[in-house]
């Protein structure tokens, strides 16, 4: 049974009683809320995903609240709680599901050192995986979303989780944060997709989540091998430019934009090491999405 | 997983399941992947899992843990060995700025436990640098390693005063960019306090860590001051941790005679009798604390005058003496509460809040005499209040 199956109030009587259960891949979840709304919000982002019992282990056990007090009625909030913590500072009431994600993003992100955390996006495609990293703005999740929308198979948008031993990449299957003009973007793009409601004016500006689409989520144990490293680079208008990189510069821009490199040391190193030195790696500044995505797809088809 | 047994012990009482896989990791045979959950979400906030690990690895059941939950458990001790290199690293960082400083350099808790090589190390995550200089040379330390880089936070002129004046401690340095503070203490409790340990003693006999400009106190000074740090100078909230602290250092400096004998004589020098009687009581309750020195019994055995009675001459030579009936009365009431883990999903239950004020009276009331009390409850009141103000109205 999957998420979308049930309806807005066996969400919220899961929310709000033992929790909702959600398989990411490498990662599982865990959420109870009494917060109005979230529930229609996770049932159209999380549609595809299994439906998992809250009974067992679970990564990451999350409580979405409103704060007790006057704060009820006067510019409503609501806090994320971790294990008895409150990790961060409560976010407006009217953007639960960005602050779900975010929470649940930061709990990753403190708690999966077993594995390289990169900040990129991964998909997939023949069993051969192509990396994405990136610095927010770089148009990685946009990039990293239409591929997932014309074939790829998506791993991740935020983390690319590195499995130590032999720099595989793992699943970790979230919802896409598309920001501001992304959204249109993607809606003009991939027609089809299912995007969840918009929520404007939060830390990052108008942000709205792009649900995984069935495909991915049904391959959530399946690792990839990593095939092709391209460091994208959105430049409105630009001419599509492909530039092979030295592998060393792409092990510095790997190494300096993981989450844990420094924590990991010698082992991420090797990881790192591994990685590029089974890609290719290639700067590619793009300027539509459409042209980007056919010349990932023949890059990928021609290095086999 | 096996069939459904709600409410088996771990998960109606994970602080229990994790005292009990603490004391006798045995136990963790019969745990399923949901009383493990139910342990690591009280764990993972009380700082616990490395300390829970490297027990489920030294008593060889760390394999029967589920791999969910060894993952965790791993990702912390990745964390751990990066700090312990922190540490070092900032070790080699301050021994390199006071290479001329003619004073001794005493590492305290973390820092000294990782230069000693203890293996309990493993099992916790230092979060900053301690160390101790002479009071005459605090500031000749302070300004080599201001020099050096090192920087401190502007604080307000009260906050300054109290560091410099009443407290055992300059106010935290951090070098740009380094991960970890340092804090430079010239004793081990603060000035102002019931309790002054003789620095004079403590720096008489630290102990030289070979192959470094640095010195450890001695061992029995260890852990007089893991005692007083619990049970002198702080509220116990939550400070599980540091009572487990403890328990791995009794069972890492060994279970010798004379260094029984040792620790009671300097308990006795630096005032911290009691601390140290507090210490080895709750270690013993909550954690097992082996009783291999004799100390636990000893302690129980003071409490009870008929024990006392019949013993030998030997045992009369160093004691610790007794805890007061009302004293014992009165922690033994508020140290369980304050100090173990709550639940991770219900609201802190009154009679934890309260416990906890109370040691937080308690502990204020041991750092300082009422009247500095006083000015310090007005102060820092009244900033309180001032501060909270605007929030209410934004």
């Amino acid at each position: 049974m999957l998420i979308g199956e049930l309806s807005t109030s066996e969400v919220q009587a899961r929310l709000s009683g033992a929790g909702l259960g959600f398989e990411f891949g490498v990662a599982r979840a865990r959420v109870r809320s009494d917060v109005a709304r979230l529930a229609e919000s996770i049932r159209t982002v999380y549609s595809a995903y299994p439906l998992t019992e809250a009974e067992g282990f679970f990564d990451v056990t999350a409580r979405l609240a409103r704060p007790p007090g006057l704060r009820k009625h006067f510019r409503p909030q609501i806090s994320f709680w971790l294990d008895g913590e409150q990790p961060f500072e409560p976010f407006p009431a009217e953007t639960h599901l960005p602050l779900m994600e975010w929470g649940l993003n930061w709990a990753i992100a403190n708690r999966f050192n077993r594995h390289l955390l990169l900040h990129a996006g991964v998909v997939e495609r023949d069993g051969r995986a192509v990396l994405l990293p990136a610095l927010p703005g770089s148009g990685k999740s946009t990039l990293t979303a239409a591929l997932a929308n014309r074939g790829f198979r998506l791993l991740s948008d935020e983390f690319g989780v590195v499995r130590l031993a032999d720099a595989a990449l793992l699943p970790l299957v979230r919802p896409t944060a598309l920001k501001n003009e992304s959204i249109e973007v993607m809606r003009r793009f991939a027609p089809g997709a299912v995007l969840g409601p918009s929520f404007p004016k939060t830390r990052k500006g108008t942000v709205a989540h792009l649900a995984p689409r069935s495909e991915s989520v049904a391959k959530l144990a399946v690792p990839a091998r990593p095939a092709l490293i391209l460091f994208p680079n959105f430049t409105r208008d630009a001419e599509l430019a492909l530039e092979p990189i030295p592998k060393s510069r792409a092990f510095l821009k790997l190494s300096t934009n993981s989450f844990n490199y420094e924590l990991l040391g010698p082992e991420a190193f090797d990881a790192v090491t591994k990685l590029v030195s089974s890609c290719e790696c290639y700067r590619l500044r793009f300027g539509d999405l459409e042209e980007a995505v056919a010349k990932i797809g023949a890059l990928l088809a021609s290095s086999a | 997983m096996t069939a459904g047994r709600l409410g088996r012990l771990p998960r109606a009482d994970p602080v229990g399941a994790l005292l009990a896989l603490l004391r006798a990791p045995e136990t963790a045979r019969t745990f399923d992947e949901a009383d493990w959950d139910a342990v690591v979400r009280v764990a993972r906030p009380a700082r616990l899992l490395a300390a829970l690990r490297l027990r489920l690895e030294r008593h060889g059941v760390f394999a029967d843990v589920p791999e969910r939950v060894r993952m965790h458990l791993d990702a912390e001790r990745t964390l751990v060995r990066f700090r312990k290199q922190m540490v070092l690293w900032e070790l080699e960082c301050i021994a390199r700025a006071l290479s001329e400083f003619p004073a001794p350099l005493v590492l305290l808790k973390g820092a000294a436990y990782v230069v000693q090589g203890f293996g309990f190390a493993e099992g916790r995550l230092p979060s900053d640098v301690d160390l101790m200089v002479p009071r005459a040379s605090l500031d000749a330390a302070e300004r080599a390693l201001l020099g050096a880089g090192w920087q401190t936070e502007a604080l307000d002129p009260y906050d300054e005063r109290y560091y410099r004046e009443w407290s055992h401690e300059l106010p935290p340095m951090r070098y740009p960019e380094h991960p970890l503070e340092l804090d430079l203490h010239h004793t081990i409790l603060p000035l102002t306090g019931r309790i002054q340990p003789k620095a004079d003693a403590l720096f008489a006999d630290a102990v030289p860590i070979a192959g470094t400009r640095f010195h450890v106190l001695c061992p029995a000074d260890q852990v007089v001051h893991a005692a007083t740090q619990l049970f002198q100078d702080s509220d116990c909230a939550g400070r599980l941790r540091d009572l487990v602290d403890f328990d791995a250092l009794i069972g890492e400096l060994g279970a010798t005679e004379r260094f029984r004998e040792r620790l009671v004589e300097r308990a006795r020098l630096h005032g911290a009798e009691r601390p140290l009687a507090y210490a080895l009581r709750y270690a013993g309750r909550f954690l097992g604390t082996p009783d291999a020195l004799g100390l636990d019994s000893r302690v129980r055995g003071n409490d009870d005058a008929r024990v006392r009675g019949n013993d030998g001459a030997e045992r009369s030579r160093a004691m610790l003496p007794p805890i007061p009936r009302v004293a014992r009365f009165m922690m033994d009431r508020l140290v369980p509460r304050a100090l173990l883990p709550t639940h991770p999903d219900r609201r802190t239950p009154l009679a934890v809040r309260t416990a906890r004020f109370a040691l937080f009276l308690r502990s204020h009331w041991l750092r300082m005499p009422p009247a500095l009390l006083a000015r310090h409850a007005i102060t820092k009141g009244w900033r309180a209040l001032r501060a909270e103000a605007p929030s209410e109205v934004e």
